[in-house]
């Protein structure tokens, strides 16, 4: 008999076995999908939220200046970018205004964000990203582009008119001209923009300051080099280069999914030694048909196929259950069990549409996860089943 | 980095492999300490079942350890995101002394188990399990290739400092910039190509020849060479084959042929690469075996088999990693 066809006639048996002891290996498979469903969510949610944070890095400027006063980040001065004049390489430096405004009604904390949009390469394509309304030109001051968030907040409140308070408890108000679209909500929810003199205004922030600087640079290669350079011209400063924020939230999600893989490892021992338990136990019944199957003449080594076999199904079974369950979890109920440990629990959270790319990568790191340490914790057990001897039958009968 | 999902599958991935080879090697000390053909005592019995727990641990060890070497790969392609001028697993597996001795090891440990899967198959064709004392010395001289195996890549890992912006002021900026890091440079297109397929069809002469009339000499000389175009198929790939995958002339990479974009034919590369160049090694290496008792047939059998497969497999190594080369010159490219 050929290899295939006796694998072949072993897994009928093992099927057969699999559906005798459904309640028991139903159990297990349950046990073992829950499982891989909590790591497969983490490390699905993972790779969504730093491929959206990629996403939204694409438009980022390639360099941030940012002035630190005793670690801390304070206003950096305009002439700073006068000094960089010298630089070769560098397009643009555009001057930012932003920070948080607390609305004391809903709690939460809004960004506002002043640009000088006629100066920045991208600003033309701001339309695209709204829902409702267009980006009011260029300069002109007491129009707002909100999030849709803010809008909410805006629309509970009852008025048309966006109302804040400069630090004195002076009101300014501005007309909404444009609402984000709900993609990008990660970035947008939160978010007020506004000229750069209305930002100055409403923060009081001086002509002379602003919050950080925006280096834009033709070349992409020279990028490190002139961030070199500007690190030498201005050392009072921290250079960040987007290359630099990609990796540090590649670092930060992956640091958290680790370490959340980390505290599901507990889970995952509890489940090998359950899995280990269940494997090792063996009913009369059960001992009884391995050794009149040794007495028909099976070997051990067949009853040890018969016991991998039963492995590898509940093994596959389970884990094409978890894995279907964790990214139904991720991408139509936006991972809601665990959202909270990825991106954090303020206010307002960006409620995310989250598209995990499948990747044979992440489902092999789920594999070894899952697969690996279930396997070595049933195959002594199998290997025990299947040495018991032939003549442990006749005791039974 | 420690505190990584691929981190930790590395580290699981070990610890099942030690866990399991050293169950393994508990039975090897019994069977090596009681081994008695002769006798038909309890002992005795168990052993002889003992014997097929080992084998399947090691069975699965080796799978473990296919897949480990998998996972190693990608874990470094995928800390090349976080690493300061690495822009793929070549840039992160240079980035401490630890990560090509760790994927050597690795490499090395698949082999090694897989002649003792040979052996061990070997063995059990013959009744009286001549091989038995062999096979569990062979297994217990491995597990210090395990614990090199693991220590290297806990160390690589520990060894990994991740770029991240970091509060105090000015940044530091990484030397190296450019993902063009090569492992090996300074072979002309000719030279590797003439070597590479002279080896080829060196190894088919050979193998034709062991096919219709075999010498002792002849095994020893198509082990050897099947050795010695493993390593060059390796160089080749990298320094050749890679960069007419990707359509980029700098881009030479070993490892990102294996990714998604390229449709993961480094996976077909190097798989037919590997088992092909373990088929044919182990022609050389059970030749011993043809001198004990009761397994002068078998191993003769298995030998005849292992030279077929491995020349069938090598046609498709050659087929599959000429294609992209091949196909550029046909398209009205210049070699």
């Amino acid at each position: 008999m050929s290899v295939l066809a006796r694998h072949l006639n072993i897994l009928d048996h093992t099927l057969s076995s699999l559906w005798r002891r459904r309640l028991k290996n139903l159990s297990v498979l349950l046990v073992f999908a829950g499982v891989i469903f909590l790591i497969a969510s983490f490390q699905l949610v993972t790779r969504a939220l730093t491929e959206t944070a990629e996403q939204a890095l694409v438009a980022a400027p390639e360099i941030t200046i940012q002035k630190m006063s005793a670690g801390r980040q304070v206003a950096v001065p305009l002439a700073y970018s006068e000094k960089l004049s010298g630089i070769f390489g560098i397009r643009r430096v555009v001057p930012r205004v932003w920070g948080y405004y607390f609305d004391e009604v809903s709690g939460a904390n809004y960004t506002v964000l002043g640009l000088e949009r006629d100066r920045m390469p991208a600003s033309g394509q701001l339309d695209l990203v709204l829902d409702q309304g267009e980006s009011p030109a260029p300069g002109r001051s007491g129009a707002a582009l909100i999030g849709r968030s803010v809008q909410q907040g805006l629309e509970r409140k009852g008025g048309s008119l966006l109302s804040l308070f400069r630090p004195d408890l002076s009101m300014v108000s501005f007309t909404v001209a444009g609402v984000f679209k709900e993609e990008t909500d990660i970035l947008t929810n939160d978010l007020i923009v506004l000229d750069i003199d209305d930002a100055r205004d409403l923060f009081l922030v001086p002509e002379d300051v602003a919050t950080d600087l925006c280096v834009y640079v033709a070349n992409q290669r020279e990028v490190p080099t002139i961030a070199k350079k500007i690190a030498d011209a201005l050392p009072d400063t921290r250079v960040v280069t987007r290359a630099q924020i990609r990796k540090t939230y590649q670092v930060v999600f992956g640091w958290r999914s680790g370490f959340a893989s980390v505290c599901l490892l507990t889970a995952l021992a509890a489940f090998v030694i359950f899995a280990w338990d269940k494997a090792s136990g063996l009913s009369p019944e059960e001992r009884r048909e391995i050794s009149i199957l040794k007495l028909l003449g099976w070997e051990t080594r067949d009853i040890l196929a018969i016991r991998l076999w039963e492995g590898i199904l509940v093994a596959g079974l389970a884990f094409v259950l978890g894995c279907t369950l964790a990214y139904i979890h991720v991408a139509f109920f936006g991972a809601s069990l665990f959202r909270p440990v990825m991106v954090g629990w303020s206010v307002i959270s960006p409620s995310l549409r989250l598209a995990p790319t499948v990747q044979l990568s992440q489902f092999l790191l789920i594999f070894c996860f899952s697969v690996l340490p279930y396997m070595a914790a049933t195959v002594i057990p199998a290997w025990s089943c299947a040495s018991v001897p032939a003549e442990s039958a006749l005791g039974g009968v | 980095m420690f505190l990584d999902s691929w981190s930790i599958a590395l580290v699981i991935c070990g610890l099942v492999v030690f866990f399991m080879m050293g169950f393994a090697a508990r039975s090897a000390v019994r069977v090596l300490l009681y081994w008695d053909p002769d006798s038909d005592s309890g002992r005795q019995i168990k052993l002889e079942n003992e014997i097929w727990l080992t084998s399947t641990l090691v069975e699965c060890a080796l799978g473990v350890q296919i897949l480990s070497l998998t996972v190693f790969v990608l874990a470094a392609d995928h800390f090349s995101g976080a690493i300061v001028g690495a822009m793929c697993a070549t840039g992160s597996l240079l980035a401490n002394d630890f990560g090509v001795p760790a994927l050597t090891v690795k490499i090395g440990g698949v082999f090694l188990y897989g002649f003792w899967i040979v052996l061990h198959q070997l063995d059990i064709r013959s009744e009286r399990y001549p091989l038995v004392r062999l096979k569990y010395i062979y297994l217990l001289t491995l597990l210090p290739l395990l614990v090199l195996d693991l220590s290297l890549g806990m160390m690589y890992i520990a060894g990994l400092e991740p770029d991240i912006i970091t509060s105090c002021c000015a940044v530091v900026f990484g030397e190296a910039v450019g993902g063009g890091t090569n492992l090996f440079a300074g072979f002309s297109h000719f030279l590797s190509l003439l070597l590479l397929y002279g080896s080829t069809a060196l190894l088919f002469i050979l193998g034709g020849l062991l096919l219709a009339w075999r010498r002792i000499g002849l095994v020893v000389v198509f082990g050897g060479v099947w050795l010695w175009f493993f390593l060059l198929a390796l160089v080749v790939i990298t320094t050749l084959f890679s960069s007419y995958v990707y359509a980029m002339p700098f881009h030479k990479c070993p490892f990102c042929i294996l990714k998604p974009e390229y449709y993961y034919i480094g996976f077909a590369i190097y798989g037919l690469l590997f088992t092909g160049a373990h088929l044919g090694m182990s022609v050389a290496v059970t030749e011993p075996l043809r001198q004990v008792v009761g397994l002068e047939e078998v191993t003769e059998r298995f030998q005849r088999r292992a030279t077929l497969w491995s020349l069938v497999l090598l046609a498709l190594f050659t087929a599959v990693s000429s294609w992209h080369y091949l196909r550029y010159l046909l398209l009205g490219g210049q070699g």
